[in-house]
């Protein structure tokens, strides 16, 4: 499907823009060639490096092994010098049998020779185990050497004492050779697909022009369209927008999807070698990151602008494009794809419901891992402190000075690519197992959410049997079951807001769970008037930050309303200061006194369900009752009050008027209290879009 | 796994050592340095150990590379358990001694089955070359 003899076979080439892409190309090809013969061509110290590895291996045998019975090295510098020796070396590394294999040959020598004395023509087959004895590394029944090698390739640093496990995140990269032989890579400074060095800041607009890679490549058999290229570099992996490694659990808005065959053409399109996008190719499409990942990913993160996409600085010393200090235009001329771009954007708007999305526990993690690569650029003994539990293995861990070669960074730029993977909408793309565990573990939530459920119940109903027990109680029980019962409303309470093992603070989850389920819901009711005043403020912050997921999982059940009483009757405990907390996270109001957001889906959700509209009213209705009741009207919380009612009143009346639900009940004070913000005009305005007055309904 | 629960993936394996067997034959023991999203493998310190019979022994190979698609199956060893095997470790030049003598051992009888079966007048079934092991 995606075999393609030569550039000319591409797709693109049928649009009328690819010949012109064609001739940017032309000027960017002779960059190539200077970068890869001329001028641009990076140096190789390959030699060097490697001369100082081998001192390395030269020092550990020598201290640590026994049988060096073979006296005296030579002290030849092996590749250390001379390329004319190159050649001559490499021939005699070919080998004729295995008997005269140096890996073979190294290994026997410490023992005494059982063949005759080979000839003068194998003479040099035996010298040349001996030059490339001195590559050997250490045997694994040797002791692991106490210095990191890697001090060793560093040009000119001098060799420092042993200490494990240095942080060996800002070495430098090996410097990669050129290689003579035409028709090979283009040489990079940073070659396709290696992970980028610094986390650059990155900007979505800055695109790379990069031109496509200069050779053709052979006819590679029809590979299975990778959904995102695999060769992203992983800062470009990392800040992705719009995708749902890094999202929010509960995305609003389901995205547009491209089906297979645009996915297909758009990778197949954009490349030579299909499933092998380089990061550059993908970068040079401008909103190319932003519709075919977003189509992907079956649940779009809206509003995550701060996420963009990194150049890689060794990709731009390589291309023609100067880096511009500041984002540059949005629209860069896309050579080639630009045309396949928009036909894909044009459909963005298309949404499939069935689509597939990463676990909620891969996005947490993936995200928590974004946050630790910004906060820190190393991780020592990632792999290890993860993966290991046996001691003796953390320990040999630990002593393993060539640990942890492989950054953090790299590992998770790989993890992203295999989690991509793992992202369709085609049932017939996705990986079975992976979506069976994924069933299984929702299964398993759902079922754990289920007892902690009844366990909280049985409790529940203990508490209100104890009235009964009490009374039939001997006085010398009651304060242990006082007790008792206090213990098991606590018990309650971190069922319901407790947090797990290994978080700092608890989480909304276990919360969200239950109330998602009918019978969570009217045990919370249950609950409420048992809590103290905290610990129901707490519960109802958490409802109310939550409200419009609740309401939309609410939507079959319609059992929230139950929940109005005991909430209202808890209101009426509530100080000043929480209502107006209350009110700003009811509302989604911003913090600050800034600018709104263009929307607010937040509050219509809420407006439009009759529980969440009629919670605002009640909120609303003990703000008034608290305001009005206060002697002092200089006081700091009166203050937050007007200006979060500044705000409230401003979304109230910029809101749409959608349908509106019926709420169950209307307080009466609404009128008045609207009244001390608002003109005449406005106030009529909420009269009505509210349906405040009675008459009007 | 809790790397990402619900995958298979080698980032976990990393910097411990593993037994890698290839699509030739090959075993390979090192410790896993590298991977990529390929699977290609950098082994670190790597040991060719061939088995004959219950003996085996070890050729020091230094740092391979090895593309992931000659990648048969590979795991982790458990260091404790390492030396715990019924298994005589032989120097280098027994092992390919006893290798070849497998080997010639294996063409003979071959050999035999092939002209037993042209005697019988039936054809001699072509192997099948995608996998030289």
């Amino acid at each position: 499907m995606f075999r393609y003899e030569s550039l000319e076979d591409c797709p693109l080439d049928e649009d009328e823009d690819a010949f012109q892409g064609l001739g940017e190309e032309d000027e960017e090809i002779d960059q190539f060639n200077e970068d890869t013969f001329g001028s641009g061509a990076v140096d190789d110290d390959w030699q060097e490096a490697h001369e100082r590895l081998a001192e390395l291996e030269e020092k550990l045998p020598a201290a640590v092994n026994e049988q060096t019975g073979n006296g005296e090295r030579d002290e030849m510098d092996l590749l250390g010098d001379h390329e004319e020796n190159l050649a001559e070396r490499l021939s005699k590394m070919v080998i004729e049998n295995e008997l005269e294999d140096p890996a073979i040959m190294r290994a026997v020598q410490t023992r005494p020779v059982l063949q005759p004395q080979p000839g003068s023509l194998n003479s040099s087959i035996w010298d040349g185990s001996e030059v490339l004895r001195r590559i050997r590394g250490p045997l694994l029944a040797q002791e692991m050497p106490t210095v990191s090698v890697l001090e060793y390739a560093l040009p000119q640093k001098p060799p420092q004492g042993p200490e494990d496990d240095r942080d060996l995140s800002e070495r430098a990269l090996p410097r990669r050779s050129t290689s003579p032989i035409i028709g090979s890579p283009p040489v990079r400074a940073v070659p396709i697909g290696t992970p980028p060095k610094q986390m650059a800041v990155p900007s979505f607009n800055q695109q790379i022009l990069c031109p496509k890679p200069v050779h053709v490549r052979p006819p590679m058999p029809p590979r299975y369209p990778a959904p995102y290229g695999e060769r992203m570099s992983p800062n470009q992996l990392c800040n992705v927008p719009n995708s749902s490694l890094l999202g929010h659990p509960f995305p609003p808005s389901v995205p547009p999807v491209l089906s297979p065959l645009q996915r297909a053409q758009l990778l197949g399109g954009a490349q030579l070698q299909p499933g092998r996008m380089s990061p550059s190719q993908f970068a040079r499409v401008p909103g190319f990151v932003g519709s075919p990942l977003a189509a992907m990913n079956p649940k779009l993160l809206q509003g995550r602008v701060g996420q963009m996409l990194p150049p890689a600085p060794g990709f731009r010393a390589f291309f023609s494009a100067p880096p511009p200090a500041t984002p540059p235009p949005p629209q860069q001329h896309p050579p080639g794809p630009g045309p396949l771009v928009q036909n894909l954007r044009s459909q963005a708007p298309m949404f499939r419901a069935d689509t597939t999305h990463l676990h909620p526990q891969h996005r947490r993690l993936l995200h928590q891992r974004q946050q630790q690569n910004r906060n820190q650029h190393r991780n020592l003994n990632g792999a290890g402190d993860r993966g290991s539990h046996r001691s003796s293995h953390q320990d040999h861990l630990r002593k393993d000075p060539y640990a942890n070669l492989m950054l953090q960074r790299e590992k998770d730029w790989v993890a992203k690519i295999q989690m991509m993977q793992l992202q369709s909408t085609d049932p017939y793309l996705d990986d079975f197992y992976y979506q069976e565990t994924k069933e299984k573990q929702v299964r398993d939530k759902r079922r754990k959410t289920l007892v902690i459920i009844e366990k909280t119940y049985s409790l529940l109903l203990d508490v209100e049997d104890y009235e009964r027990r009490y009374l039939l109680s001997l006085e010398e029980e009651r304060p242990a079951l006082m007790d008792e019962r206090k213990h098991k409303i606590c018990s309650m309470y971190d069922n319901l807001r407790g947090k797990l093992p290994g978080q700092e603070r608890p989480s909304d989850d276990l919360f969200v769970q239950i109330m998602c389920i009918r019978k969570g819901k009217r045990m919370v009711a249950r609950i409420l008037p048992f809590l103290s005043t905290e610990q129901a403020a707490d519960i109802l912050m958490t409802t109310a930050r939550n409200l419009p997921f609740l309401i939309k999982k609410d939507a079959q059940d319609e059992v929230l309303p139950c929940l109005l009483s005991p909430f209202s009757l808890l209101l009426y405990h509530l100080p000043s200061v929480t209502v107006t907390s209350l009110l700003q996270q009811l509302m989604n109001l911003p913090q600050s006194a800034a600018a709104p957001a263009p929307s607010n889906p937040h509050l219509t959700a809420v407006l439009q369900n009759k529980f969440g509209l009629s919670l605002l009213l009640v909120v609303l209705s003990r703000g008034e009752d608290l305001q009005s009741s206060d002697p002092a009207t200089e006081s700091t919380e009166n203050n937050q009050w007007m200006q979060v009612m500044f705000m409230a009143t401003r979304e109230l009346l910029r809101i749409p008027q959608a349908a509106l639900a019926k709420p169950i009940s209307i307080p009466t004070n609404l009128v008045s209290l609207f009244s001390r913000y608002v003109d005449r005009q406005k106030l009529n305005l909420l009269e009505t879009k509210l349906q405040l007055v009675q008459g009007i309904r | 796994m809790n790397y990402m629960p619900g995958t298979a993936s080698l980032i976990e394996d990393i910097d411990k050592k593993h037994l890698v067997l290839l699509r030739d034959g090959r075993t390979l023991i090192g410790f896993l340095r590298s991977i990529d999203q390929f699977a290609n493998l950098v082994l670190h310190q790597t040991v060719e150990r061939i088995h004959v019979g219950k003996k085996y022994g070890d050729i020091p190979r230094g740092i391979f590379v090895v593309r992931g698609e000659n990648v048969v199956l590979l795991g982790e060893i458990d260091l404790e358990k390492e030396s715990d095997t019924p298994l005589q470790q032989v120097s280098i030049e027994e092992i390919l001694e006893e290798q070849r003598v497998e080997q010639q051992t294996k063409l003979e009888n071959e050999k035999l089955k092939v002209q037993a079966l042209k005697d019988r007048g039936l054809s001699v079934p072509r192997a099948d070359t995608l996998d030289e092991y």
